[in-house]
C-alpha cells in the first residue's frame, strides 16, 4: 500500500486558496470576483490555519473546495470567457477602424442572465425577502447616484425604478409598520408576508462625492447588479400578489389626453409613477376596497395558552387600526419638506396627498385648497396660513405611525420645539427601566407633572387641584379606554366569546316576548307585574371597592414560582436558574434607576423649595426695609 | 533669354567681334516686327466689331477641380494598379504572335463568399446561410430590446417548475421513467441538474442580521438616548487612545534617543570592541616579558588542557567514604518517602480536595473555552491578511442637533456602511486600499544647465511679484 502523504487529505484538501481557483477556473481575478459575488460563494476561515494552507502560515484567502467545484459548473463561466473574446475582437475592429463590424459586434454583447442564479441562492420566495434587507438599502442608495466611474447611468436608473416599484407595493399592500428618522437616513420597516423587512433610504441632499479610498466601487457595484435582478423578479412576484399589473401601469381613466401626456407619453407615465400618488393599475377587474386580515382570530381560540393569543389579537387589533390611520385626511407638503418618505407614509395609511406643482409632477390639489386638513411645514413660520388646516412638522407622521394612533398636533405645531423622536425599534414594553418622560410618550396620562406651581403658599392647593385635574384625566381616559373596549368587543367579541352570546339571547327574548304578545293579553300582564317587581327589587347600591390583599398575592405568585421551578425539567434546570437570575438582576437595576430619579427629583424640589424660601425672605425683608424707608 | 523682365537691367556684352554681335538678342525686334506685318494683313483691333472678336460662350463653366484630402487621394491611388507591378504590364504594341495561348488560370486565394452566398452549392454554404440569418434575426432582435427599453422581469421565478417539462420525451404521465433516470437522461442529453449543497446557504456569522440603529442616533434623540450613545462613543474613543498609548510606551519610548553623532560614536566603539583589549594585554604581556625573561623559554610550549597530576588520584579510603556516604543518602530518601507515605494516608481528604481543585481548574478552562469559541461565532472571520475593525459610530455632537428636519445634519456614510456591513458578514475579505507608488526616479543635472538660470517659475513668480507691488501701489493713494 502507497503510504500517505502530507496534505493529501484531511483539512488541506478541504479548502483552496484563492490563485488555486483562479487558476482551476481560468478566470482573471476580476472575472473571478464577480462569478463568487453573484454565485453568493464567499472566503472561509478554516479551523487550523496552517493545515488548510498545506504547511504555510502566512494569511491567504480561503475558499471552499467544494464551492469551486460548484462554479465549475456555472453557465455564465463561459460569458464571462466570452468576454475576454469580445474585448479582443472588438478592439481589434477598433484599431483597424472597422466600425461597420464594431456595431455589429457592440450589439451582440454576450449580456450575463442570472435569473437562475437568483432561484439558486434563493430556493423560495421567502428565503428572497428574508435577504431584502441589504438589497433594498443598497438599491436605495444607488438610486441616487449619478454615472461614476465603475457605475454606469444604466445601473443607477434601474435602481431608482426598482424602488419605486417596490414603495408602489408598500403603498398598495400598506404593510409599513415602523419608521424612523435617523442622521444615517430614514429607516423604513415593513412587514411582507410574515417576513420584516428594513431598509434604509438616505437623506434626500446633493450627491456627495464618495472617497475611492475606503469603499471598493467595482465590488459594490457587482453586488448591486445582482440585486437589482434580485429586486425585479422579488417586485413581479409582490405585484402579481395584489393582482397589480407588473410594469406598473395607470388606469386608462386616469390619464387624461393632453398635449402633455401624448407629446411623450414615456416619460409621462413614469414620473407619474414615481409621484407615487396614483393607485395602478390592477389585473383583476374587483376592486376590493377592505381587506379582512387574513387570520382569523377566532379559530385560534379553542388551544394554546391564552395570553399569546390575547397578544396575538391585540397585535392584529393594532394593526388592522394602522391600516386606516390617515383615512380622510387631506395633507399638503410644502416645498421645503422632503417629498418622497412623507407620501410613503400618508399614502401607505390611506391619506389623500398633494405638493407644490413645481416641486415634482404628480400634484392633485393645490395649497388653496379649503379640504386639506393638515399641511406639513418644515419652517420656523408662514405668511399665509388658512384657519381650517393644522400646520405641523413632519415629525408628526413619524410619530403617529410609530404611536399607531393620532396623536395630538398642539405639539408639533409650526414653529414649535418638538417632543424626543424615539426609536420604534427599541421595544416600549421592555423590562428595563423606562424614564418616565419616554413612558409619557406611550401613555399620555402617566405625565409626572415636575412643574410647581408658582408660590409656595399655593402649593399645596394647587397639587391638589393639579390631582383633581389628573383624575379627571384618569376618568376621561378610562372611560375613552372604556369606550374603546366596547368597540373592539362588537367588532370581535369578546375575550372568550361569552358575551356576545348573552346578548344575541336577550335580544331573542325580546323577539319572543314581542310574538307572544300577540297571543295573549293575560300573559302581558303577568309579565309587566313580574316586571314591576323586579323593577322594585332593582336598586343601585353603593360599590365596594375591592381590597386587593397584597400578602395573599405574594403568596400566589411565591407558589406558582415554585411550581414553575418543579416543573422544569432536570436537563433544563441551568437555563432556568440563569434565567431567574438575569429576571433578578434585571428587576434589581430597575429599582435602583427609580431610586436615583426618586432621590434626584426629591433633591430639585428640596432646592426649589429652599430657594423659593430664600427668596421670599429676600422679599419680605426689603418690603421691611422700604417700609423703614417710607418711616 | 527670351523674356526678360521688364524691371531688370540688360547685361551689357561687348559687341567686339562679329561672333560676339551673333549672340546678340534680336527676337524682340523681329516680334515687333511680325506684329505690324499681321496688322496689316488682317487690320487692328478698333476697326473691328465686337462680335467678331468675341464669342458667346454658351457652354457651362466648370465648376473647380475640388482640392482632395489625403484620404480620398487614398481611396483613389487605391483604385490604381500597384507600382511594383508596374514593369510587368506589357506596353508594346506589337501582337502576341501565338493567337492560341492557353491561359493559366490563377488560383485564387480566399473563397468567394458571394457567390457561396448567392448560389450555395454545398452543404455547409446553406448551413453557413441560415446561421448568418439567425444571427442578425438575433441582433436585429437585440437591438428593439434595447431601443423599447424592455423590461426583462417578466416570469415568475419562485414557481414550481418540473425539469422534466424542459426536456422532450422526459415528460410521462404513466410514470414509467423515475425521476432517477430522467435525472440520468437530463445529464446525458447536456441539460445536467447541479445540486447547490447545503453549506452555501450556512451563515457564516451568527447573530440577527437586522441591527437597529441606536435610539441616539434619531434625528432628535431623547436626551438620555443621546448621552447614552455619546457615552458609548467617548468609551470606544478612550479604549483607543490607551492602546495607543500602551504601544507607545511599549515601543517608542522603550529606546532611547540619540543624535546622529552619538549614533556614529557608539557604532564606532561597538565595531572596535576588544581592539584596544588586545593592546593593552600586549602590553601587559610586554611588561611581564621584560619583569622576568628567564621564564620566556618555560612558556615556549603550552598544552590547552591541564596537566593531569599524580597527587589528584583519590586514595581508596577516600572512595570507600564516598561509596558509604552515596549508600546513606539513598536510604535516608527511601526512609523519607516511605513516610511521606505514611503521612499522605493521613493527608488523604486534602489530596482529595487537591484534585478536586485541579479538575474544577480545568473545567473553568475548558468552559472559558467553550465561552470563547461562543463568542468567536458572533464576531467577523479572519478572511484575509487584514483583520475586520468596527467602524467608528455615527453621532451627532450636541452643538450639531438642529430638532428639525429641514437642518439635519446627516452624519454617515451610508455606502461605506454598507461595505462594512458586508465585510462583517464574511461576504468580502477585509481589505486596505493600496495606492501604488510611483517609481523612485533619481535626477540628474546636466551638465549644460547647471549654470544658474530663470526657469518659467522664476519668470511666473517675478512677474506675480510685480504685479502685487503694482496693485498696492495702486491701492494706497499717493499723496
Amino acid at each position: 500500500m502507497r503510504r500517505p502523504k502530507k496534505y493529501e487529505a484531511g483539512e488541506a484538501t478541504q479548502y483552496i486558496s484563492r490563485r488555486a481557483a483562479i487558476r482551476k477556473l481560468q478566470l482573471s481575478l476580476n472575472d473571478f470576483r464577480r462569478l463568487c459575488i453573484l454565485k453568493g460563494v464567499y472566503p472561509r476561515e478554516p479551523k487550523h490555519r496552517r493545515r488548510a494552507q498545506k504547511g504555510s502560515s502566512e494569511i491567504k484567502i480561503l475558499y471552499h473546495t467544494k464551492d469551486i467545484r460548484f462554479l465549475l459548473h456555472e453557465s455564465i463561466v463561459w460569458t464571462l470567457r466570452d468576454y475576454k473574446i469580445f474585448a479582443k475582437k472588438t478592439s481589434r475592429d477598433r484599431a483597424i477602424k472597422d466600425f461597420r463590424n464594431l456595431k455589429r459586434r457592440l450589439a451582440l454583447f454576450p449580456e450575463i442572465k442570472l435569473d437562475h442564479i437568483v432561484k439558486e441562492r434563493y430556493p423560495t420566495f421567502i428565503d428572497a425577502l428574508k435577504d431584502l434587507d441589504d438589497c433594498l438599502t443598497l438599491l436605495f442608495l444607488f438610486s441616487t447616484f449619478p454615472s461614476l466611474h465603475l457605475i454606469p447611468r444604466e445601473q443607477s436608473n434601474l435602481c431608482r425604478r426598482l424602488t419605486i416599484e417596490f414603495l408602489h407595493y408598500v403603498i398598495a399592500s400598506k404593510s409599513l409598520r415602523k419608521v424612523f428618522i435617523s442622521i444615517k437616513g430614514y429607516y423604513f420597516q415593513a412587514e411582507i408576508k410574515g417576513q420584516k423587512v428594513t431598509w434604509i433610504m438616505p437623506h434626500y441632499y446633493p450627491f456627495k462625492p464618495q472617497s475611492r479610498q475606503e469603499v471598493d466601487f467595482k465590488v459594490m457595484s457587482i453586488f448591486v447588479e445582482f440585486y437589482t435582478i434580485l429586486q425585479g423578479f422579488t417586485n413581479f412576484r409582490l405585484f402579481h400578489g395584489l393582482n397589480l399589473a407588473y410594469p406598473p401601469q395607470f388606469p386608462s381613466s386616469l390619464l387624461q389626453d393632453n398635449e402633455d401626456t401624448f407629446k411623450d407619453e414615456a416619460s409621462f407615465v413614469s414620473d407619474r409613477i414615481a409621484a407615487l400618488n396614483f393607485e395602478l393599475l390592477r389585473t383583476d377587474k374587483v376592486q376590493e376596497d377592505e381587506e379582512e386580515p387574513d387570520i382569523d382570530m377566532e379559530l385560534l381560540e379553542q388551544d394554546g395558552d391564552s395570553k399569546r393569543i390575547i397578544k396575538m389579537k391585540q397585535e392584529a387589533q393594532e394593526v388592522s387600526r394602522l391600516r386606516t390611520l390617515f383615512k380622510g385626511l387631506k395633507f399638503f407638503i410644502n416645498r421645503e419638506v422632503p417629498r418622497e418618505p412623507l407620501v410613503i407614509l400618508i399614502r401607505s395609511f390611506g391619506g389623500k396627498v398633494s405638493w407644490d406643482a413645481s416641486v415634482f409632477p404628480g400634484a392633485t390639489f393645490a395649497e388653496n385648497d379649503e379640504t386639506i386638513t393638515h399641511q406639513i411645514v418644515d419652517r420656523p413660520s408662514l405668511s399665509t396660513q388658512y384657519i381650517s388646516r393644522d400646520y405641523i412638522q413632519p415629525q408628526w407622521l413619524f410619530d403617529c405611525v410609530n404611536q399607531r394612533q393620532l396623536l395630538p398636533t398642539n405639539d408639533y405645531f409650526l414653529g414649535e420645539t418638538l417632543p424626543p423622536h424615539l426609536s420604534p425599534f427599541v421595544d416600549s414594553k421592555r423590562d428595563s427601566y423606562i424614564p418616565p418622560e419616554e413612558k409619557a410618550l406611550h401613555d399620555p396620562s402617566l405625565i409626572e407633572t415636575h412643574e410647581q406651581s408658582e408660590e409656595e403658599s399655593e402649593e399645596d392647593e394647587a397639587e391638589k387641584e393639579e390631582e383633581e385635574a389628573d383624575q379627571e384625566l384618569l376618568d376621561a381616559q378610562l372611560q375613552l379606554a372604556y369606550q374603546q373596549e366596547t368597540a373592539e368587543y362588537k367588532k370581535y367579541g369578546g375575550p372568550d366569546g361569552v358575551n356576545e352570546d348573552e346578548e344575541d339571547l336577550s335580544e331573542e327574548d325580546d323577539e319572543e316576548d314581542d310574538d307572544e304578545e300577540d297571543v295573549d293579553k293575560e300573559d302581558v300582564d303577568e309579565q309587566t307585574k313580574r316586571k314591576q317587581q323586579e323593577k322594585e327589587k332593582m336598586s343601585v347600591q353603593s360599590g365596594k371597592v375591592h381590597k386587593v390583599n397584597k400578602r395573599q398575592v405574594h403568596k400566589a405568585e411565591v407558589d406558582e414560582h415554585r411550581l414553575q421551578a418543579r416543573m422544569v425539567k432536570p436537563r433544563h434546570r441551568n437555563l432556568f436558574r440563569k434565567l431567574i437570575r438575569e429576571k433578578q438582576t434585571k428587576e434589581k437595576e430597575e429599582w435602583l434607576l427609580r431610586k436615583k430619579r426618586r432621590n434626584i427629583d426629591a433633591d430639585t424640589k428640596e432646592a426649589k423649595k429652599a430657594a423659593k424660601r430664600e427668596a421670599r425672605k429676600l422679599a419680605a425683608e426689603a418690603a421691611a426695609r422700604a417700609a423703614k424707608l417710607v418711616k | 533669354m527670351t523674356a526678360m523682365e521688364p524691371g531688370t537691367k540688360k547685361k551689357r556684352i561687348s559687341k567686339k567681334n562679329k561672333s560676339a554681335w551673333r549672340k546678340t538678342d534680336i527676337q524682340d525686334v523681329e516680334q515687333f516686327l511680325e506684329d505690324q506685318r499681321q496688322e496689316e494683313r488682317i487690320g487692328t483691333f478698333t476697326e473691328k466689331q465686337d462680335e467678331d472678336l468675341f464669342v458667346l460662350d454658351s457652354t457651362p463653366l466648370k465648376a473647380k477641380p475640388t482640392v482632395l484630402s489625403i484620404k480620398q487621394k487614398r481611396k483613389l491611388n487605391a483604385k490604381k494598379p500597384m507600382r511594383t507591378f508596374q514593369p510587368m504590364e506589357n506596353t508594346s504594341k506589337v501582337q502576341d504572335p501565338i493567337v492560341k495561348r492557353n491561359h493559366v488560370k490563377q488560383k485564387k486565394n480566399g473563397r468567394n463568399i458571394e457567390m457561396e452566398v448567392c448560389n450555395p452549392t454545398k452543404p455547409r454554404h446553406r448551413q453557413a446561410n441560415s446561421d448568418r440569418g439567425q444571427y442578425y434575426v438575433k441582433m436585429e432582435q437585440r437591438l428593439a430590446d434595447k431601443k423599447s427599453k424592455k423590461t426583462n422581469f417578466d416570469n415568475d421565478i419562485w414557481q414550481d417548475v418540473d425539469f422534466r417539462d424542459k426536456i422532450p420525451g422526459l415528460k410521462d404521465e404513466k410514470g414509467w421513467i423515475s425521476r432517477d433516470l430522467a435525472l440520468h437522461i437530463a445529464g446525458n442529453v447536456g441539460k445536467k441538474l447541479v445540486k447547490t449543497h447545503a453549506s452555501m446557504h450556512h451563515k457564516t456569522i451568527k447573530g440577527k442580521k437586522f441591527v437597529p440603529p441606536h435610539p441616539g442616533m434619531s434625528y432628535n434623540p431623547a436626551l438620555e438616548a443621546h448621552k447614552q450613545l455619546l457615552s458609548e462613543v467617548v468609551e470606544r474613543e478612550e479604549g483607543i487612545i490607551k492602546k495607543e498609548q500602551h504601544l507607545k510606551r511599549v515601543t517608542t519610548s522603550m529606546f532611547s534617543k540619540v543624535t546622529p553623532e552619538q549614533r556614529d560614536e557608539r557604532r564606532l566603539m561597538e565595531l572596535s570592541e576588544g581592539m584596544d583589549e588586545d593592546a593593552d594585554a600586549k602590553e601587559e604581556e610586554s611588561e611581564q616579558e621584560e619583569d622576568d625573561p628567564n621564564d620566556s623559554s618555560d612558556k615556549a610550549y603550552r598544552t590547552i588542557n591541564a596537566a593531569v597530576e599524580r597527587d589528584s588520584k583519590k586514595s581508596k579510603q577516600a572512595r570507600r567514604k564516598e561509596l558509604k556516604q552515596k549508600e546513606l543518602q539513598r536510604k535516608t530518601e527511601l526512609k523519607k518517602k516511605l513516610k511521606q507515605q505514611t503521612a499522605d494516608l493521613i493527608r488523604i481528604k486534602s489530596i482529595r480536595h487537591e484534585l478536586d481543585d485541579e479538575a474544577e481548574d480545568l473545567n473553568d478552562l475548558k468552559k472559558r473555552r467553550k465561552q470563547r469559541a461562543e463568542k468567536k461565532k458572533f464576531e467577523p472571520k479572519r478572511l484575509g491578511r487584514h483583520k475586520f475593525e468596527e467602524p467608528d459610530v455615527d453621532v451627532n455632537m450636541p452643538e450639531d442637533l438642529a430638532g428639525n428636519l429641514r437642518n439635519v445634519k446627516p452624519e454617515s456614510n451610508l455606502l461605506k456602511d454598507r461595505f462594512h456591513l458586508l465585510q462583517k458578514n464574511n461576504m468580502l475579505p477585509t481589505t486596505v486600499a493600496v495606492t501604488r507608488k510611483k517609481a523612485k526616479v533619481k535626477r540628474f543635472e546636466r551638465n549644460s544647465h547647471k549654470d544658474p538660470g530663470t526657469s518659467y517659475q522664476d519668470l511666473a513668480d517675478r512677474r506675480r511679484a510685480a504685479a502685487k507691488a503694482a496693485k498696492q501701489t495702486q491701492d494706497t493713494i499717493q499723496i
